[in-house]
């Protein structure tokens, strides 16, 4: 249980950060060198790593040595997985329409007592 | 399918029926020409449409061609979303633009169909329609971005699907 959620943390925090979404997003797209990733971010080589790191750490993504760099592909933990979003998506439009119900209601009742 | 298993009210089902679609369809246990006006009547879209956060309904003219604008305000910050009507049939559909401050210049297209199911209750079709994938993801995963702040519950379950 401890372990787990610790694992839980760690997916956690590596995704709490816009930076590290981003650098999801863009993984997502084509696989990208630390320094391509470096450089799309505004950032040091070594501020990339860090990034990197954690999210390697939290298996949201991969890297490998290809000649002198290193590759990040998206890792077994995908989070660029469409029925995740559509999940999330869902949970966002169910709070509109959950609070378009209430409106109807009390529109409802108002219709009633005229 | 045959209408013996009866549709429920009250939850969204959000579907990609292709590449550059988003589908939501939903069952409002009031009548058709109430979720009309809930939809086009500014003081009652400023009392949903923002899930919670304050929206000022700056302009909502539902007529071909009219526009409309809301403002969503939360933790200090605001959100801005506009469009234009393509087509307005009242009460069962209507046709707008989509478009949000952050990502000016990509619209969507929102096709509403507003089903009188016979029985005091309506069925909400929308289909969004992007340019590209791209763009399609793009929201899909804004909607990802607006979940981050749920419970480590939530986060577990999408994990746990996805890994």
């Amino acid at each position: 249980m401890v372990h787990y959620s610790t694992r839980l943390d760690t997916a956690f925090g590596a995704i709490s950060d816009p930076t590290r979404r981003g650098i999801l997003e863009r993984l997502g797209r084509a696989d990208a060198s630390i320094g391509d990733l470096a450089s799309a971010f505004d950032m040091t080589l070594t501020g990339m790593k860090k990034h990197v790191t954690v999210l390697e750490d939290a298996k949201l993504v991969t890297t490998r040595k290809v000649g002198r760099v290193r590759l990040c592909s998206l890792g077994p933990r995908r989070m660029d997985d469409e029925t995740a979003w559509i999940a999330r998506y869902q949970r966002m439009v169910e709070e509109r329409m959950s609070r378009l119900d209430a409106v109807l209601e009390r529109e409802k009742m108002k219709g009633d007592q005229r | 399918m045959t209408t013996a298993v009866k549709q429920q009210a009250g939850t969204s089902v959000v579907t990609t029926p292709s590449d550059r679609e988003i589908r939501i369809e939903r069952i409002f246990d009031a009548p058709r020409e109430l979720v009309w006006r809930a939809n086009t009547e500014p003081k009652l879209v400023a009392q949903w449409w923002g899930r919670g956060n304050q929206l000022d309904v700056e302009r909502l003219d539902v007529t071909k061609g009219g526009r409309w604008r809301y403002v969503e305000h939360h933790g200090g910050q605001s959100d801005g979303f506009e469009g234009r009507f393509a087509e307005v049939v009242r009460p069962e559909r209507i046709v707008q633009t989509f478009e949000w401050d952050g990502m000016p210049g990509y619209p969507c297209r929102n096709t509403a169909i507003l089903e009188d199911l016979g029985d005091g209750r309506t069925r909400l079709v929308e289909t969004s329609l992007f340019f590209t994938k791209e763009e399609r993801d793009g929201m899909l995963q804004s909607g990802m971005e607006q979940g981050m702040n749920q419970s480590f519950v939530e986060l577990d379950k999408l994990l746990a699907r996805i890994k």
